[in-house]
């Protein structure tokens, strides 16, 4: 591209607005940064390791809420893998016209659906049917597993945050695997047919070929989900105790964040390490973000004949 | 005589439809459910639910959440014109300049800014903005939120402009048109019904967010405020305290927004498909 | 003086060379036909001369042209282009106005006129050299969606027409355009001639018969023979030039 005088006022011109991304940026890393550094260099590994709660002794650890947070994200991802590749099979492959156009917008209104508002019927609706429904049989019934041995009181815990989460996140994983499955050339779909293939014979293979895509879209959702903050605080039960029960409350970094950040200032490092638990989580969320795209953007690139 | 394959091909069938209507499900029964509760605060509270300010605790009458939408209406509006700006002239920049390292610096960052978690914000903003304000305010909400919908919003109107052909760019300068003529006469104008489900969907979303408030708006719902230097309230906000708390009385107030804020978003969800229904290329 | 000129031109697309030393010059008030097969670099020459490649990615150029007695790689093109006229090979008006709005616009933004009146006039006049006004007088206020694919391209060329250029350059105009729509266009290409130079792209020797003055041939990026069309048509002396005229290449 041959840039004149003019071309390069006109890109000047752009500039200081665009660059406020920019600023953002690199104002929001600082900050986190800095502000965790404090408790990251006081209490060091320590954070991660200990379950141990006490902010008037000035005792912090953070492994309850980090596991919490890991936990439900692999529940939420679990859920939303199970209902959201038949969602996309059957919006791909079975639905036309108008049907197919009205469960896509019934996604689409799913996607940008406040997540307050899933909170609210999360924690009045979904998590007394989860306890009724699932998780009192799977306790009764297999009680000698750690996962299930716990009886459930509330229902808040942190199983119910994952299947909350998970619900909450079909929407987006169905988009990606729907965007990626469409991608496929038409041309390996008709050979599919060319070879005597039924339906499911030819879905099975078109899901092997998108299976980068589907591990993309679930490793999306993930990160997604660690940064999941109103479902989470209304539905995880806000405990601090680690227990290897599924069914007992719990919490989550975003979660132990809305319920203690606000009084932070009354304790010492308080502030400073919430920080920090954020900052994994944000290092971990990032970097997921970005290798999940990446493995999209490879795809994408060898599929295209 | 039923051959091995047709039956997997039917079981395969009937499962996916299965686990598609358990996919589906819960979003329907959350707009019945959401729509009936609500619907019964409206009818019992009477439009005083609109005006009126929220009850204590252990009263009998609804009372509104006036603050609330007010405050919601305040700091949506502020942070959308902050958030399109700065987003029109972020997607122009790498429309007209794409191969540019700056703009696929843009890309990344944007991508970077998307995966911060809302909360993040949330704590950054109170970190930089109420802390030195010495109190919470409705400017630190709108900054809070302009942060989390700045990256969408670039994400979205940067693809709406690189689709406008540039068969027409060409044409504009074959008329001799100077870079900023061709992207305000002719760039935006053709963009203009993707623009405008950008800023409608843009505004859904800062509308409906909650954690980027939690530290940085100051919940104070005690009485309509128009200043943006003062405390204020949202309706995501008062959702979030009130379903939490333990007074039946809130939880009903509860309902009554959460209806509300689902209305709005339905209300901008047929707005968009109306607007992208009539685009004829 | 000519009205473009130029000497030892070579364009480079990132590695690859698109032309190759061309040198040629194009008198004021004539019609230029540019002949040659496809890939031969034919709409790069053209977009050479009002600065068009500026946009191409990787585009690099070097020698010495003349547009209109300006030096156009030290000049400014946006300036420059108030004085060059295009149509492009598929038709581009703009969707968002109608077919007045299209004509105007080109007019307005070069000061061309100075109030309705005079815009009213210059858009008609435009559009009837364009030979469109009849088919769209009354339908001013549509949009182009609404036309055929050769009234899209006649009113593109009533566009650049409103400009009042000097200079007008058209790359392979009947391309995309029925034979009836092309003979239109023809025409009108040819009865410009006294307002303004014509520079023309095309890759059928028929049209190029039709409408040229002078020809030049164009393969693989040079120059393989110029002159008067009298001349290249009864006496072609270079073998390429032959083959293209028999339709063979």
């Amino acid at each position: 591209m041959i840039m004149t005088r003019k071309d390069k006022l006109f890109f000047i011109s752009l500039l200081p607005l665009s660059s406020s991304l920019l600023a953002i940026l690199i104002l929001s890393i600082a900050t986190i940064a800095l502000k965790s550094l404090d408790s990251l260099q006081i209490f060091g590994f320590n954070l991660l390791t200990s379950s141990i709660w006490n902010p008037e002794k000035g005792i912090y650890g953070l492994l309850a809420p980090l596991i919490g947070s890991v936990i439900t994200s692999i529940l939420a991802v679990f859920t939303a893998l199970v209902l959201s590749l038949p969602l996309s099979i059957i919006i791909v492959e079975y639905l036309r016209g108008i049907v197919k156009n009205i469960v896509s917008s019934i996604v689409e209104l799913m996607g940008g659906m406040p997540t307050i508002i899933y909170a609210v019927w999360a924690s009045q609706y979904l998590v007394p049917f989860l306890k009724e429904f699932l998780m009192e049989p799977l306790h009764n019934t297999f009680k000698y597993i750690p996962l299930f041995s716990c009886r459930p009181i509330t229902g808040f815990s942190i199983f119910a945050t994952g299947l909350s989460i998970g619900i909450s996140i079909i929407p987006y994983v169905t988009t990606i695997i729907l965007e990626a499955y469409q991608s496929i050339p038409l041309a390996y779909r008709e050979a599919c047919y060319g070879i005597g293939a039924t339906r499911y014979e030819s879905i099975k293979i078109m899901l092997s070929l998108a299976r980068p895509a589907i591990i993309a879209a679930l490793i999306l959702g993930f990160a997604r989900s660690l940064g999941e903050t109103t479902i989470a605080a209304v539905t995880v039960g806000n405990s601090m105790y680690l227990s290897s029960c599924l069914f007992a409350p719990g919490y989550t970094v975003s979660a132990l964040i809305a319920s203690q950040f606000a009084n932070a200032y009354l304790y010492p490092y308080a502030e400073s390490v919430l920080y920090a638990s954020i900052l994994f989580v944000v290092l971990i969320s990032v970097a997921l973000s970005f290798y999940g795209s990446s493995i999209i953007i490879r795809w994408r690139s060898k599929i295209v004949v | 005589m039923y051959s091995w394959r047709k039956i997997r091909e039917k079981l395969f069938i009937c499962i996916i439809i299965l686990l598609s209507l358990l996919a589906i499900a819960p979003i329907i029964h959350l707009v019945i459910v959401v729509s009936i509760n609500g619907i019964a605060i409206f009818v019992k509270a009477g439009t005083s639910f609109f005006t009126g300010l929220p009850p204590t605790p252990l009263s009998e009458e609804i009372g509104g959440i006036a603050p609330s939408i007010i405050g919601t209406l305040l700091m949506t509006m502020i942070s959308l014109s902050i958030t399109i700006t700065l987003a029109v002239f972020a997607a122009i920049l790498t429309t007209e300049f794409p191969k540019n390292s700056i703009s696929v610096a843009i890309d990344a960052i944007a991508k970077s800014l998307a995966s911060i978690p809302t909360i993040a914000v949330s704590m950054i903003v109170y970190t930089l903005v109420v802390v030195p304000m010495k109190g919470f305010s409705a400017l630190a909400g709108s900054v809070a939120l302009t942060i989390i919908a700045l990256p969408y919003a670039y994400t979205y109107f940067s693809m709406v402009l690189r689709s406008v052909p540039a068969i027409y760019r060409e044409a504009a300068f074959s008329v001799a048109m100077s870079r900023w003529s061709a992207v305000i006469r002719v760039l935006i104008p053709i963009a203009r019904k993707g623009i405008a489900v950008g800023v409608l969907m843009t505004m859904a979303r800062i509308m409906g967010e909650t954690a980027a408030l939690l530290f940085t708006a100051g919940r104070f719902r005690n009485k309509v405020s128009f200043s943006p230097t003062e405390p204020a309230d949202a309706i995501p906000l008062l959702i979030f305290d009130y379903i939490l708390s333990p007074y039946d009385i809130w939880h009903q107030v509860a309902w009554g927004a959460t209806a509300l804020l689902l209305l709005a978003y339905i209300a901008i969800f047929f707005a968009v498909k109306l607007i992208v229904k009539e685009v004829k290329l | 003086m000519f009205a473009v000129e130029m000497n030892n031109v070579n364009v480079y697309l990132g590695d690859r060379q698109i032309l190759k030393e061309v040198t040629l010059k194009v008198h004021y008030n004539t019609v230029f036909v540019i002949m040659g097969p496809s890939g031969s670099g034919k709409t790069t020459l053209l977009r050479v001369i009002n600065r068009l490649i500026d946009t191409t990615e990787g585009a690099r150029v070097v020698g010495s042209i003349r547009v209109l007695g300006f030096d156009v790689m030290n000049y400014d093109p946006y300036e420059l282009r108030k004085h060059i006229g295009m149509v492009f090979q598929v038709p581009n008006p703009f969707p968002h106005l109608t077919i007045y709005e299209n004509v105007a616009i080109a007019a307005k933004i070069n000061g061309v006129v100075k109030n309705k009146k005079e815009l009213n006039d210059v858009v008609r006049w435009a559009l009837e050299k364009a030979m469109l006004w009849d088919e769209v007088k009354d339908r001013l206020h549509e949009y182009p969606h609404q036309l055929s694919g050769g009234q899209r391209q006649r009113l593109c060329l009533a566009r650049a027409l409103a400009m009042k250029p000097k200079l007008l350059l058209l790359d392979e105009p009947t391309a995309n355009i029925d034979p009836v729509n092309a003979r239109k266009l023809e025409n009108a290409i040819v009865s410009l001639k006294d307002e303004v130079t014509v520079v023309m792209v095309t890759h059928s020797p028929y049209q190029a018969a039709r409408v040229a003055d002078y020809v030049a041939v164009l393969y693989d990026g040079m120059v393989v023979e110029q002159g008067s069309a009298q001349q290249l048509f009864l006496r072609p002396s270079t073998d390429i030039a032959q083959k293209l005229l028999r339709g063979e290449m």
